[in-house]
């Protein structure tokens, strides 16, 4: 089997997804207070408001709890001088090679809840694709634009 | 005039020039072509249901003069002109737009003819830049000007991107070399595999649908037997001739679309042109070429036929395609290399490709079988008798599975990813290293119990990306791609 890439993101990253995953919620939260609300004002049957609540309780579960955890479990980086290897997934393991000559240019971009939390996320555009690295201390991001933007200049064809 | 030196052309080209009056009809009919689905909705149902009004007849006058005179101020407000290497259009009759666009810039310039431009002996000229801005604002359109002045520009273009130089150059007639004209019988062929075969299928279904529900219907009421049948055979009849029509006009479209076709190479270009009615013409330049796409349908896959695609980089070349530019719309498979290998010399066209291993086609079935599943279940929860048709899902959820599973592969050979899937179409991508923009596999626990994987590849197609992904197979050949395109330090 492949060796990991050795980087993690930052941890800083989990109160992140949860307040993400607490929005979420909420926003499924009036939903289904609504569908309550009329299960009583058109006398529909109780399975509605049972199914509806149990869906509500797995969602959030799933959205504060156990997403976030698996997903930063999972999630690993690396830049090398010729290229970047990211591997990111919930369930499924996505793994993706980027070679630096292909690197057409490098972002950092910070959202409310990243700025709070002195975080931001780095986005590496090719010609084809995007790939983000979520959640990177911002020092530690800023350097990473600066370095490969760097490499992705030095980097030669190598066919 | 179209030898005439550069410098010529110079102090002709840099003045600001209109586009040929035509284009301000072309405007015009074009804002009254967008208008047209309002326009009928609101005379036909805003209306009291006594006919026109005479505000509705007014209405509609104003908007034609309108258009009329929008059209002719846009055609006013609208000049080109060639100055230091670069094309200046501007435009705009509110806000004024200025668009310079250098030559090296140009990707590729399209040549169409309308039925409004042909009379004139004009052409449309559009200007296709790199697609790195992304949107279809990145290129420019001369609805309508002379031939000669297209052509001008071209070879403006052609001798500016070969030596870098704005010079004359005469226009080499010896360099051009024919690859490919399509045969009136391959015209045929296409035809009538084209889209439009689906139609006439489903027209002699429903027809065979009809023959069978006579049956009950006899049984039932005997005296109307005559009647009743009669009337259904009508109908079927009626049905099929309808269907039959749409199918040999839409036979009768594509031919008219494809009639012509012929595929020239002049120096590092590859030239494309087509059309009865409307002429095309399509320039790739070889170096912008990302990766060689061949696909086969299910009604041509039988026959070895299949097409060929470029994926190529630059702006929309296409405006209704995904910028894969068609380059052999119907070729017997085993041609393909004979044609192609001239041009695409780094190019392997006959890889032996690696199969899907066995067991991953449980995964296949699985994948197909879950929306026909959740459908079934609901079709016979709530809809019975009818719901029972549901069940006809099944072979075809399986049979598509299959053949997805089949049509599963992967080939290294050197310096080239071949990928082939199944969509609903069969996909061959064939792909250089160095084209590949990024590469990535997915596995996930279920395919790791069973040591498969997932691998996918993107390279640039116009302004996005394309590639192919090809779903459970071996993992450890997955690793072997993977390990192929990582840096060798």
């Amino acid at each position: 089997m492949l060796s990991q890439p050795q980087r993690r993101i930052s941890e800083r990253a989990l109160p992140v997804w949860r307040i993400t995953g607490v929005i979420i919620t909420l926003l499924f939260l009036s939903l289904l207070g609504g569908i309550i609300g009329l299960s009583i004002v058109f006398d529909w049957p109780v399975w509605i408001s049972v199914v509806a609540s149990i869906l509500f309780l797995i969602s959030a579960y799933v959205d504060i709890l156990l997403f976030p955890h698996l997903r930063w479990k999972h999630w690993r980086y690396e830049v090398r001088e010729q290229e970047i290897e990211i591997q990111r997934g919930i369930f499924v393991i996505k793994r993706t090679l980027v070679p630096m000559v292909r690197v057409q240019h490098v972002d950092t971009e910070q959202g409310p809840i990243l700025r709070k939390y002195n975080l931001a996320t780095v986005t590496i555009a090719t010609a084809a694709t995007v790939h983000g690295i979520p959640a990177l201390d911002v020092d530690e991001a800023e350097e990473m634009r600066h370095a490969i933007s760097r490499l992705a200049r030095v980097a030669e064809e190598d066919v | 005039m179209r030898f005439l030196g550069w410098r010529g052309w110079q102090k002709k080209m840099s003045d600001p020039k209109r586009l040929h009056p035509i284009a301000a009809v072309i405007r015009f009919l074009k804002s009254l072509k967008e208008a047209i689905l309002p326009l009928v909705l609101v005379l036909f149902f805003g209306g009291n249901g006594s006919g026109f009004g005479f505000w509705q007849v007014i209405g509609f006058s104003v908007f034609v003069i309108v258009s009329l005179i929008y059209g002719i101020l846009t055609w006013l407000r609208f000049t080109y002109r060639v100055e230091n290497g670069e094309l200046r259009i501007e435009s705009g009759l509110f806000v004024k737009k200025k668009r310079y666009i250098p030559f090296e810039r140009i990707q590729s310039l399209d040549f169409s003819e309308g039925i409004l431009q042909r009379p004139f002996g004009l052409v449309k000229l559009k200007v296709e830049t790199a697609g790195s801005s992304g949107s279809s604002d990145a290129e420019a359109v001369l609805t309508a000007i002379k031939k000669s002045e297209a052509l001008a520009i071209q070879d403006m273009l052609t001798s500016i991107k070969h030596t870098g130089i704005v010079e004359a150059k005469e226009v080499k007639q010896q360099d051009q070399q024919v690859i490919y004209k399509m045969t009136p019988g391959q015209l045929i062929v296409l035809a009538s595999t084209s889209g439009g075969a689906g139609v006439v299928i489903s027209g002699a279904l429903a027809f065979i649908l009809q023959f069978d529900e006579l049956i009950p219907y006899d049984l039932i009421v005997k005296e109307f037997k005559g009647l009743i049948s009669n009337g259904i055979m009508f109908i079927s009849i009626v049905v099929f001739l309808v269907l039959l029509l749409a199918w040999v006009v839409s036979v009768f479209l594509t031919m008219l679309k494809y009639a012509d076709y012929t595929i020239k190479k002049v120096e590092d270009d590859i030239i494309i042109s087509r059309g009865l009615l409307e002429k095309r013409q399509l320039t790739i330049p070889l170096s912008r070429v990302q990766g060689i796409l061949v696909t086969e349908n299910i009604l041509r896959q039988p026959f070895g036929l299949c097409s060929v695609y470029l994926e190529s980089a630059g702006g929309s070349i296409e405006k209704n395609a995904s910028s894969k530019a068609l380059l052999l719309p119907l070729i017997k498979k085993n041609q393909l290399e004979g044609l192609l290998s001239p041009f695409f010399e780094e190019y392997y066209f006959n890889p032996e490709m690696v199969p899907a291993p066995r067991r991953s086609l449980r995964r296949y079935m699985f994948r197909s079988f879950i929306l026909p599943i959740s459908i079934i279940i609901l079709a016979l929860v709530f809809f019975r008798p009818w719901g029972y048709f549901s069940l006809l899902l099944i072979p075809i959820a399986a049979l598509s599975a299959y053949l997805q599973y089949k049509d599963a592969g992967w080939n290294l050979q050197q310096q080239q990813l071949t990928l082939t899937f199944r969509r609903v179409v069969k996909h061959t991508i064939f792909m250089k290293k160095n084209k590949i923009q990024s590469l990535s596999m997915w596995r996930s626990h279920f395919q790791d119990n069973l040591s498969l994987a997932t691998i996918g590849a993107s390279i640039i197609s116009g302004p996005g990306g394309s590639g192919g992904t090809v779903k459970d197979l071996e993992s450890k050949d997955i690793i072997k791609i993977y390990d192929w395109y990582k840096y060798q330090g």
